[in-house]
C-alpha cells in the first residue's frame, strides 16, 4: 500500500516526466538534441538519488526526516528509470561504454527495488517470531544457546549412562547449532528448520526413555530458539547487506555518467 | 537469612541512641504524644530509624523548586531563606541552562564528535558550585554569593522549630520553593515512612500538615477538577473544609515493582471494591491507579486514572439521582499502580455543592466492559509494566522497523558518539517500547538526586541530567523502573578514563536521553528513522479507552 506521504512525491514525479517528454519532444522538433535534456535531468535525479545516503550523516541537522527523504528516493528511482528509457530511447544501447553504464544503472535499479520490497517484507516476518534480537548479539545469542545444549547433553550422559543423545549432538545436531541454518528458507518464509528439526533433528528420540526424553525435549525447545534467531539473523542480514551492493554500485553509475557527460560535451556539442 | 524488617535500613547510618534523647527533649518533639504510637513503631523508633540529623553551610541548597523528594525538614538550629520572588535562576540551583544549538553549531557534530565516547571537557567541572563530594548524602549545589541573593530577590527567614517539605514528601508533588542555608545550621531530615507515622498517630502532627496542605494547595487542586470549577468560593471553601487525605502504595514503589518484574507477582493495595458501597468520590491527587472489573477468575483492567481523575461519581450521582434504588455498589474496583495520593470527597458534600448543578455523567468505565477482552489487551499491558507512566515513550512498530539502527546512529551523533538508548526493550504485539527515558510523569529517578542535576527542564518538561553537577551516585540509575539511565565513565580528551586522584577509581556520571534538549529539529531518533517505525509517544495516545470516566 502506497504511504499518504508518497503520493505528493508520485504526482510530482509524473508531472516532472510529462514535463521533460513535453519539452524534449519540443526540443527534437526544433533540430536540436533531445537527449541534452533527458541526459541532464537523468543525471541531477542521480545526484538527488545519492544525497539520501548524505542525509543519514546528516541527522543532527534539521533537513527534513528521513522518512520523506526515502519517499522521495523511491519516486525519484522509479521516476529515474523511466527517464533513462526515454534518454536511450532504447532498453540497452549501442556503445560499449554505454552499455557498461547501463548495466550498471540496471544493477542499482533491480538492487533497489529488491531492497524496496524486503524492506517492506521482512520485518512483519521478524515481528512473527515473537522474539526480537540485535543483530550484533546473534552470535552471543546462539553461543549461549549451544552452550545450553552441549551442558544438557553431557548432564543427560552422567545422570542416565547413556550416551544416545549425546551421540545424536556430535553425528547432527551439532551441524545445526554449529551456526545458523536454513538461511534462505527464512527468507522465503519457509520452515526448512522446524521441518529438519522434526526430521533428522528428532530421529533419536525414539531410542530414549523418559528421563532421557526429557532433556531432548529441553534440546529441541531450545532448537525451536535457534530457529527463530536465525531467522532474524538471515532476514536482518539481507535486510543490511543489499546496500553494499546498491551504494556501491549507485556511486559507480554517478562517476561514470559524470565521464559520461564530459565526453558529450567535449565531443559530441 | 532474616527477613528484612521496616526499619532494616535506617535513614542515617550515624544517628545514635544520644541523639534520639535529645531530639525527644527538644519542644515540638516533646509535644508529640509518644503513647499513641503502637509498641511495633514507637517514637523512639521513628526518630531513630526514619530520620538523620544533616547539617548546611552557608550558602548551601537545601531544597530546590520543582525538585521531587522523599523528605521533609525541620529546623533544629540555624536559619534558612526561602526565596519568593523573582526566582533563582537555573544555573544558580546545579541545572542545565537550556540553549538550543544553531544550524551549524550541530552540524560541527559531524567532525567534532571525538572517536571515542563519553569525552567531556574537564575544565566545565572547576566552577561548578559543589561541595561534599561524591557521596550522595553530603553532596550539595552551594550559593557563592549569599548577599547578593538575598539582595536580589524577596525571601522569607525560616527559624528554629520550621517544618517544611512535607507536602512534597508526602503528597510526591515538585517543592513549590527554592530553600538555602543563610547561616550554617542544622536540620532534621523526615523520610516519608517517619513522616507517614507522625502523621498517623499524632493529632498534633496530622492537624498541622492538612491544615497545611488545605490552606496551600487543596483548593487550586479542587478547581482544577470540572466537577469543582463552577463552585463559587463559599461552596469550595466547604468541599475543602470536609476532604479526607489518603495515601496507598510505597513511595519508593519502583523498588517494589523492579522486585515483581523478576518474580512475576505481587499485589497492589486495593482502594475501592467492586460490590462494595462508595462513600465519596475518590480523586486522584499524585500517582497512578488501575479500574479493574471481575472478569472470570481474574480482574480485567479497564482504564487506569492519573493526576486529576476522579473515580466513583457516576455510582455516587446516579444513586443520588435515583434514591429509590435501594442497592447502591462500585461497578469496578480501584487499586493503586505504585504510589497513590488520593482526596476523598465525601458523597453528603456532593449532593449538597456538585450534583444539584451537575451534568450527568456522559459514560462510565463499565461502557468499556462491553468490548471483546483482546480490544484493551495493549491497556493491560501497559498498566502491567507501568508504560502509562510515559510522557514521552520510544515505541517503535516492528512491522515496520527495518533493524538499520539510523535510529541509534542519529542519538549517538548528537550526544558526542554515545547513544542514550537502547534499541531493545519490551514488546507487545508489533510494538516494542525501547530502552529510552520516558519522560515519565512520575519521575522516580528524581528522588533523592542530591545535586539536583536531574530536573524536569524548565522549557520543555523534559527530565534531563546537567553533567556538569552529576557526582556519579547513580541514586537516579538504580531508581527507575524501567532501566533507562546508565552510568558511563568518562575521559578526558586524549580518550583516557578521569579517574578521581584519591581512589584512582573512575568517575561515572548518569546519561540518558534528554529528548534532544539542545538540539536543533527535536529528537534525532524520530527523525533519522527512514520507515516512520518509530515514535515518542505520550501512553495515552495509545489508550482509546483513557477519556472514559
Amino acid at each position: 500500500m502506497i504511504r499518504p506521504m508518497t503520493l505528493p512525491f508520485i504526482v510530482l514525479g509524473l508531472a516532472t516526466f510529462a514535463l521533460v517528454a513535453w519539452y524534449s519532444r519540443v526540443v527534437g522538433m526544433q533540430l536540436g538534441n533531445p537527449a541534452i535534456v533527458t541526459g541532464y535531468t537523468l543525471f541531477v535525479l542521480m545526484i538527488l538519488l545519492g544525497l539520501f545516503n548524505m542525509r543519514k550523516r546528516l541527522s543532527m541537522v534539521p533537513v527534513g526526516r528521513s522518512s520523506l527523504w526515502l519517499a522521495f528516493h523511491v519516486v525519484a528511482g522509479v521516476l529515474a528509470i523511466a527517464m533513462f528509457w526515454l534518454h536511450t530511447g532504447a532498453l540497452w544501447p549501442t556503445g560499449l561504454y554505454e552499455q557498461v553504464l547501463a548495466a550498471l544503472f540496471y544493477l542499482v535499479s533491480i538492487t533497489g527495488i529488491f531492497g524496496y520490497l524486503i524492506l517492506r517484507a521482512l520485518p512483519r516476518r521478524l515481528t512473527q517470531t515473537g522474539i526480537e534480537v540485535i543483530y550484533e548479539r546473534i552470535p552471543a545469542e546462539l553461543g549461549e544457546i549451544r552452550d545450553k545444549v552441549e551442558a544438557l547433553t553431557l548432564e543427560c550422559t552422567e545422570k542416565t549412562g547413556s550416551d544416545t543423545v549425546a551421540q545424536h549432538y556430535i553425528g547432527t545436531l551439532n551441524w545445526f547449532f554449529r551456526r545458523p541454518r536454513f538461511g534462505f528458507s527464512h527468507i522465503v518464509g519457509g520452515d526448512a528448520a522446524g521441518h529438519w528439526l522434526r526430521g533428522p533433528g528428532s530421529a533419536a528420540r525414539r531410542y530414549l526413555n523418559d528421563v532421557e526424553k526429557g532433556y531432548f525435549d529441553q534440546i529441541l525447545e531450545l532448537g525451536t530458539l535457534k530457529t527463530q534467531i536465525d531467522r532474524h539473523y538471515a532476514c536482518q542480514d539481507l535486510m543490511k547487506k543489499w546496500l553494499l551492493l546498491h551504494v556501491p554500485l549507485s556511486i559507480s553509475v554517478i562517476l561514470l555518467s559524470v565521464w559520461h557527460l564530459l565526453l558529450v560535451n567535449v565531443y559530441a556539442l | 537469612m532474616a527477613r528484612p524488617q521496616r526499619w532494616s535500613t535506617p535513614f542515617g547510618e550515624e544517628m545514635t541512641d544520644g541523639d534520639v534523647e535529645s531530639l525527644l527533649k527538644r519542644p515540638d518533639i516533646a509535644a508529640i504524644e509518644a503513647d499513641n504510637f503502637p509498641k511495633h513503631t514507637p517514637l523512639s523508633g521513628v526518630l531513630r530509624n526514619d530520620t538523620r540529623i544533616v547539617r548546611y553551610r552557608s550558602g548551601d541548597i537545601v531544597v530546590r523548586e520543582g525538585d521531587y523528594g522523599n523528605s521533609a525538614f525541620l529546623v533544629m538550629n540555624g536559619s534558612l531563606r526561602v526565596v519568593l520572588a523573582p526566582e533563582l535562576p537555573q544555573n544558580l540551583l546545579g541545572r542545565q541552562v537550556a540553549r538550543e544549538k544553531g544550524f551549524f553549531e550541530a552540524l560541527a557534530q559531524l567532525w567534532t564528535n571525538s572517536r571515542v565516547p563519553e569525552v567531556r571537557d574537564i575544565s566545565r567541572y572547576e566552577s561548578q558550585g559543589l561541595r561534599g563530594g561524591v557521596d550522595s548524602a553530603n553532596a550539595r549545589v552551594f550559593l557563592q554569593d549569599v548577599p547578593a541573593v538575598l539582595d536580589e530577590h524577596r525571601t522569607a527567614k525560616l527559624e528554629d522549630g520550621a517544618l517544611f517539605g512535607e507536602l512534597a514528601a508526602l503528597g510526591r508533588v515538585p517543592r513549590t520553593a527554592t530553600i538555602f542555608a543563610e547561616e550554617d545550621a542544622t536540620l532534621l531530615e523526615i523520610r516519608w515512612q517517619g513522616l507517614r507515622e507522625l502523621r498517623k498517630y499524632d493529632e498534633g502532627w496530622r492537624r498541622m500538615i492538612d491544615q497545611r496542605y488545605r490552606e496551600n494547595a487543596l483548593k487550586a487542586h479542587l478547581q482544577e477538577s470540572v466537577m469543582f470549577s463552577r463552585l463559587d468560593e463559599e461552596s469550595l471553601q466547604a468541599v475543602a473544609d470536609k476532604v479526607l487525605f489518603e495515601t496507598y502504595g510505597s513511595f519508593d514503589w519502583n523498588v517494589a515493582f523492579q522486585r515483581q518484574r523478576q518474580s512475576g507477582s505481587g499485589k497492589e493495595p486495593i482502594i475501592a471494591r467492586q460490590g462494595e458501597y462508595p462513600d465519596g468520590v475518590l480523586m486522584i491527587r499524585a500517582g497512578f491507579a488501575r479500574v479493574s472489573v471481575k472478569h472470570g477468575n481474574g480482574e480485567r483492567t479497564l482504564t487506569y486514572l492519573g493526576a486529576g481523575n476522579s473515580f466513583g461519581l457516576g455510582e455516587l450521582y446516579s444513586a443520588w439521582k435515583n434514591p429509590d434504588i435501594q442497592e447502591m455498589a462500585l461497578h469496578t474496583s480501584l487499586s493503586a499502580l505504585g504510589y497513590v495520593d488520593i482526596l476523598r470527597v465525601p458523597a453528603p458534600v456532593l449532593e449538597e455543592h456538585v450534583f444539584p448543578f451537575m451534568e450527568p455523567p456522559t459514560s462510565t468505565t463499565m461502557d468499556i466492559a462491553g468490548t471483546p477482552v483482546a480490544d484493551d489487551a495493549l491497556m493491560e499491558w501497559a498498566v502491567e509494566e507501568r508504560f502509562v507512566n510515559a510522557t514521552r515513550a520510544m515505541v517503535i512498530d516492528l512491522e515496520r522497523c527495518v533493524r538499520c539502527d539510523d535510529c541509534v546512529r542519529a542519538c549517538a551523533s548528537t550526544h558526542g558518539g554515545n547513544p542514550r538508548f537502547r534499541r531493545h526493550g519490551r514488546t507487545f504485539d508489533n510494538m516494542m517500547v525501547a530502552n529510552a527515558c520516558m519522560h515519565c510523569a512520575d519521575p522516580v529517578c528524581m528522588i533523592g538526586c542530591p545535586t539536583g542535576a536531574i530536573h524536569r527542564s524548565v522549557e520543555h518538561g523534559t527530565v534531563i541530567i546537567n553533567d556538569i553537577t552529576c557526582i556519579g551516585c547513580a541514586t537516579c540509575a538504580n531508581s527507575c523502573p524501567y532501566s533507562n539511565i546508565a552510568m558511563v565513565a568518562i575521559r578526558n580528551q586524549d580518550g583516557e578514563t578521569i579517574t578521581d586522584p584519591d581512589s584512582g577509581k573512575p568517575i561515572f556520571k548518569a546519561t540518558k536521553c534528554d529528548f534532544c534538549e539542545g538540539q536543533p529539529g527535536g529528537p534525532a531518533c524520530v527523525r533519522a528513522c527512514p520507515h516512520d517505525a518509530l515514535k515518542r509517544v505520550h501512553f495515552q495516545e495509545l489508550n482509546p479507552s483513557e477519556t472514559a470516566q
